[in-house]
């Protein structure tokens, strides 16, 4: 290695655990005040005169978290498994059939795709106030049932790459349209699959303008995120606890995708363009 | 042509959605029921949203509960705590309400009222032989009816004074006048070497805890609105002479100083109050304060006084802002009669209202309540009592954008005290114009 | 082809065949899109609470005209949208960069970098409102010990909407893969070829690598546009949280804290739509913000047309 490279190695390096520290502090300081006794929350010490751990029991003590938790995985696990059962067929029918509209149908997917979810929040309320499922998280699921634009797009994107050859090898060997979408394209397609799985689950999970809207109104039917950010003035605590149930909030996210991490990013590739 | 094929299905589909939602989406209810005594009761689950949240208050809260479970074993109340005004109008309007609500403050009672987000109770009343007239303070009976609606009843009330902590007081007596009170917040106030406050007199800005313009606003009787709704802020001289003597108090501190201090209090309803943890020497606060101190700083030697009046008006040292917990029954509501029955025990039974009051002081709402032997008194809560009985004491008048009235005064409180606005006038006519503008917009004119 | 004549034995099916696939999509844009959209515009002209419709003609659109915060949201979104957005993209795109040179240890960089895009939103914002808090957070107490200004990041409207995009840049995982994936994709050979005519670093990134990653980064901008339009959950839990609102009696929490100055338009209509129930005010606000995002979904369409590129290679 010449000197300069080697210069030039070490800046590189230099400016990359200096980011790497930027991208953690927020983190580390989280962790630390979530550890604080409600007092020294209040100060602007940095490091835990004493290590509170007893605060991650009382978050649950004081607030339903448990229930929370429950609604979230509720919320995100259905609408996973809609999303899946009617976007995959979706996706499927726009990347390998042939029929007139099918270009006019991409445009709509983009288009709803792309469409801010307040736009249409007014009348859609007023359906789910009609069947009297306002304050519950049904509205966020049921609608599932019924595709997402995105996961749509995102499937179809991948759908598309995978080579006419082998459905109709497929079809030679005697398997209907549907066989040959279980057989033989859903395998080819799991890293897509997954990917928009873990996306909408994590969408979930972190969505906070849905439930603030929908089950808002109802303690019980709260999510994680809407308990969050109420968790201060709501249940009467100080930052520390804020703080430990912030970190458990993000402990299930950060732990999947450390499982998970090649088909996240494999998935965020896909959202990109060539 | 089959490419109209999408637009053909989705259209036909939007068709029959169009019937549906074409209507409201809360449902009327019929006549009231009230129960017949020694008819049998089939068990009911009654649903009761209230915004109760501080340790010690939910505790004496659910004493009370318990106590209408005894009397009633065939109604289950399932009780939800910290529910806010929003949560209830959206429930009740998005059509799936609880049985009974509970709101702090007086501030959406027009709104309740008008657009039938509660039940009118005055059937109720009539049903179960109750005389509101005989049995409430009569400035209760005002703020718990709109437009000869009484869609909602009073549970215990609620007077503002002033707090003052003795040890730091250093021997002065409570400010009865606004410049007493300015003169005492700049010499108790001490101040670190690096000019950051260590302990405030006063905080004198309008974000702190119950410094909102209703309750300060009494402080020189400033009056909210004109009898047809509009806005009297920017014309009455005295919200002025209040935003004045503020940003005065706010200036010697330095904006920016009190807001890091502020930063750094603890939740109000929490032990890390200011005022509990002796970060400040007098505060502005509700009679409520007097069972917190002595639940959470048993040790705190501690005062209460009336607010401080401007200096021009000494005849009206002695008044204070009034309101109350209202409660009621939400349009929709499944189990109207066994609701009825817990908003008539949590409001009329004198022995419960006592309980209660002696527990979280807070004033009780009832005549009968107010004067019984059992209704534990000391000093600290005499005060508000006695505010509670002072003829200038008042209310704010019931207004269907009264929140949005106080969002905007308070918004331009924010902008005024920060330095971020410098022209008063100017602040408070567009205060004025906001109001205005929103009141057509909600309800005509 | 042979696959041809198989796939167009029977295009009368095939249509059945693709309207049953397409169908719970179909269904889904019907009642999800269609109708709102036409009931919105119904509802624009009416006075509407949920309980009550009355005809009201222009009200609501002349109100609108007249609506000083909606006027203030449109500018704080547009703020978003011109400093936020392009600031994301650069800042993503000079982290892809780096982490493409790291050969040792990229693999542990790009995870640490990623890390913060995973976080949920409401409990990033907490953390970082609480970190510039001044009084509690380290960052005043840093930045005044080294003598630099120390702003009231989420309380001065001055600062509040840059405290919002350094939590925006914070989260750029997003973004930095996307840019990996397509720097990792411009040809070895061509920067080897640059480098014996002797171009340095920066004609190499703008002669070459601009040209191949342009694409990705205009969808990375469009998309980042379009998303920015529904800026809603870091504005209102910052505003929440650093306004202190206490949820008492009296003290009233409005969106946009300090000043308005983190009021963006979603919020905006949420407000009007959920909080006031001026419903026919709300459905103005949604038709406005719906003209604004089909103008950059239209962008987007033109810009890409390759999006359509079918499972034979074609445009369609």
């Amino acid at each position: 290695m010449t000197r300069g490279t080697l210069l030039l190695w070490v800046a590189r390096h230099a400016l990359g655990i200096a980011l790497a520290l930027m991208f953690l502090g927020p983190l580390v300081f989280i962790a630390l005040t979530a550890l604080m006794s409600d007092r020294q929350a209040l100060t602007s010490d940095l490091w835990p005169h004493t290590w509170n751990w007893g605060n991650f029991a009382e978050i649950f003590e004081k607030a339903p978290l448990l229930t929370w938790i429950g609604n979230t995985l509720l919320y995100s696990v259905l609408a996973t498994a809609f999303m899946l059962v009617s976007s995959i067929p979706v996706a499927y029918a726009l990347a390998r059939f042939r029929f007139p509209g099918r270009r006019l149908a991409l445009l709509l997917v983009i288009t709803m795709m792309m469409l801010p979810p307040q736009v249409v929040a007014v009348p859609i309320y007023l359906i789910w106030a009609r069947f009297h499922l306002t304050g519950t998280l049904w509205p966020l699921i049921l609608p599932m049932l019924l595709g997402d634009a995105f996961s749509i797009f995102l499937l179809r994107q991948f759908l598309v790459t995978i080579p006419r050859e082998y459905s109709d090898a497929a079809r030679v060997d005697g398997c209907g349209e549907f066989r040959t979408l279980v057989r033989v394209i859903l395998p080819m397609a799991r890293p897509a699959i997954a990917a928009v799985a873990l996306f909408q689950f994590f969408y979930c999970w972190n969505d906070y303008y849905g439930p603030l809207l929908y089950a808002g109104t109802d303690l019980d039917n709260w999510t994680l995120s809407l308990g969050l950010a109420a968790f201060r003035s709501v249940h009467r605590v100080q930052w520390n606890l804020t703080m430990a149930a912030t970190l458990l909030a993000m402990a299930p996210v950060i732990i999947v995708f450390f499982f998970a991490q090649k088909v996240f990013i494999e998935g965020v590739k896909l959202t990109g363009v060539k | 042509m089959k490419r109209l094929l999408l637009f053909s299905a989705a259209l036909s589909a939007t068709a029959g959605l169009a019937a549906l939602t074409a209507c409201t989406a809360g449902t009327e209810s019929g006549p009231p029921k009230v129960a017949q005594s020694g008819a049998s009761h089939e068990p009911v689950t009654i649903e009761f949203w209230h915004g109760f949240s501080a340790d010690n208050e939910l505790k004496a809260f659910d004493e009370t509960l318990a106590g209408f479970q005894k009397k009633f074993p065939w109604i289950t109340v399932k009780p939800t705590k910290a529910v806010q005004d929003g949560q209830i109008l959206q429930s009740v309007r998005g059509g799936n309400p609880p049985d009974v609500a509970l709101s702090f403050t007086t501030d959406s009672v027009a709104e309740f009222c008008k657009a039938g987000i509660f039940q009118d109770l005055n059937p109720y009343l009539k049903a179960s032989g109750i005389d509101p007239a005989s049995l409430f303070p009569k400035v209760i009976a005002e703020y718990t009816q709109y437009q000869g609606k009484r869609c909602v009843m009073p549970m215990l009330a609620d007077a503002y004074g002033l707090y003052y902590n003795k040890a730091l007081m250093k021997g002065h007596q409570p400010p009865k006048t606004m410049s007493e009170l300015a003169d005492l917040a700049k010499k108790l106030t001490v101040k670190d070497d690096k000019g950051d406050i260590k302990v405030a007199g006063f905080v004198p800005i309008s974000q702190m805890y119950e410094n909102a313009p209703i309750h300060t606003g009494v402080m020189v009787g400033a009056k909210w609105t004109n009898p047809d709704g509009t806005s009297a802020i920017g014309s009455d001289p005295q919200w002025k002479k209040l935003m004045t003597w503020q940003k005065d108090l706010t200036d010697w501190y330095g904006y920016d100083r009190l807001e890091k201090f502020r930063k750094s209090f603890g939740d109000e309803w929490s032990a890390e109050n200011p005022f509990n943890t002796g970060k400040v020497a007098m505060a502005i606060d509700g009679e409520w304060r007097t069972a917190m101190l002595a639940a959470d700083a048993p040790d705190l030697d501690y005062g209460t006084a009336p607010l401080p009046v401007a200096d021009d008006q000494p005849q009206r040292y002695g008044a204070g802002f009034i309101t109350g917990t209202v409660i009621g029954i939400p349009r929709g509501a499944k189990h109207a009669e066994a609701a009825w029955e817990l908003v008539k025990y949590l409001t009329t039974d004198t022995g419960s209202l006592v309980t209660l009051s002696n527990a979280i002081r807070n004033v009780p709402s009832t005549l009968p309540a107010l004067q019984s032997p059992d209704l534990k008194k000391d000093s600290n809560f005499q005060t508000f009592l006695d505010v509670f009985a002072n003829p200038n004491s008042t209310t704010l008048p019931a207004h269907v954008n009264s929140v949005f009235n106080q969002q905007t005064l308070q918004e331009a409180q924010i902008k005024w005290e920060s330095g971020r606005a410098s022209d008063l006038d100017a602040l408070l006519a567009e205060v004025d114009k906001k109001i205005d503008e929103k009141l057509k917009l909600t309800a005509g004119g | 082809m042979a696959t041809t004549a198989l796939r167009h034995k029977n295009p009368g099916r095939g249509n059945l065949r693709a309207l049953l696939y397409l169908s719970p999509w179909l269904a889904g844009f019907a009642i999800f899109f269609v109708y709102p959209l036409v009931s919105t515009v119904y509802f624009s002209f009416q006075r509407y609470d949920l309980f009550t419709l009355e005809p009201v003609g222009l009200l609501n659109w002349e109100y609108f005209l007249k609506d000083q915060a909606a006027w203030t949201a449109i500018r704080n979104t547009l703020w978003l949208v011109v400093v936020m957005v392009p600031l994301r993209v650069l800042f993503g795109l000079g982290v892809a960069q780096l982490v493409t040179r790291l050969k040792a240890g990229a693999g542990v960089y790009r995870t640490i970098f990623y890390l913060p895009a995973l976080v949920p939103l409401v409990a990033g914002t907490l953390g970082f409102v609480f970190l510039l808090n001044p009084g509690t957070g380290p960052v005043q107490a840093i930045l005044s010990a080294v003598g630099l200004p120390a702003p009231d990041w989420f309380g001065d409207p001055a600062w509040s909407k840059w405290g919002l995009t350094l939590l925006g840049l914070w989260s750029v995982g997003d973004l930095m893969v996307i840019f990996m994936a397509a720097l990792l994709d411009v040809p070895k050979q061509l920067y080897e070829a640059a480098a014996i005519d002797g171009a340095n670093g920066w004609r190499q990134f703008t002669s070459i690598t601009l040209p191949v990653i342009r694409p990705v980064l205009m969808f990375a901008l469009v998309t980042g546009v379009i998303q920015t339009l529904q800026y809603f959950t870091q504005a209102e839990v910052a505003a929440r949280v650093a306004s202190g609102a206490t949820d008492s009696a009296g003290s009233v929490f409005t969106p946009g804290y300090p000043d308005q100055s983190t009021l963006t338009f979603p919020q905006w209509l949420f407000q009007q739509g959920f909080r006031d129930y001026a419903m026919g005010y709300a459905c103005v606000l949604a038709l406005v913000l719906f003209a604004v995002s089909m103008v950059f979904t239209l962008i987007l369409l033109r810009q890409f047309r390759g999006l359509g590129q079918d499972i034979d290679g074609e445009d369609i």
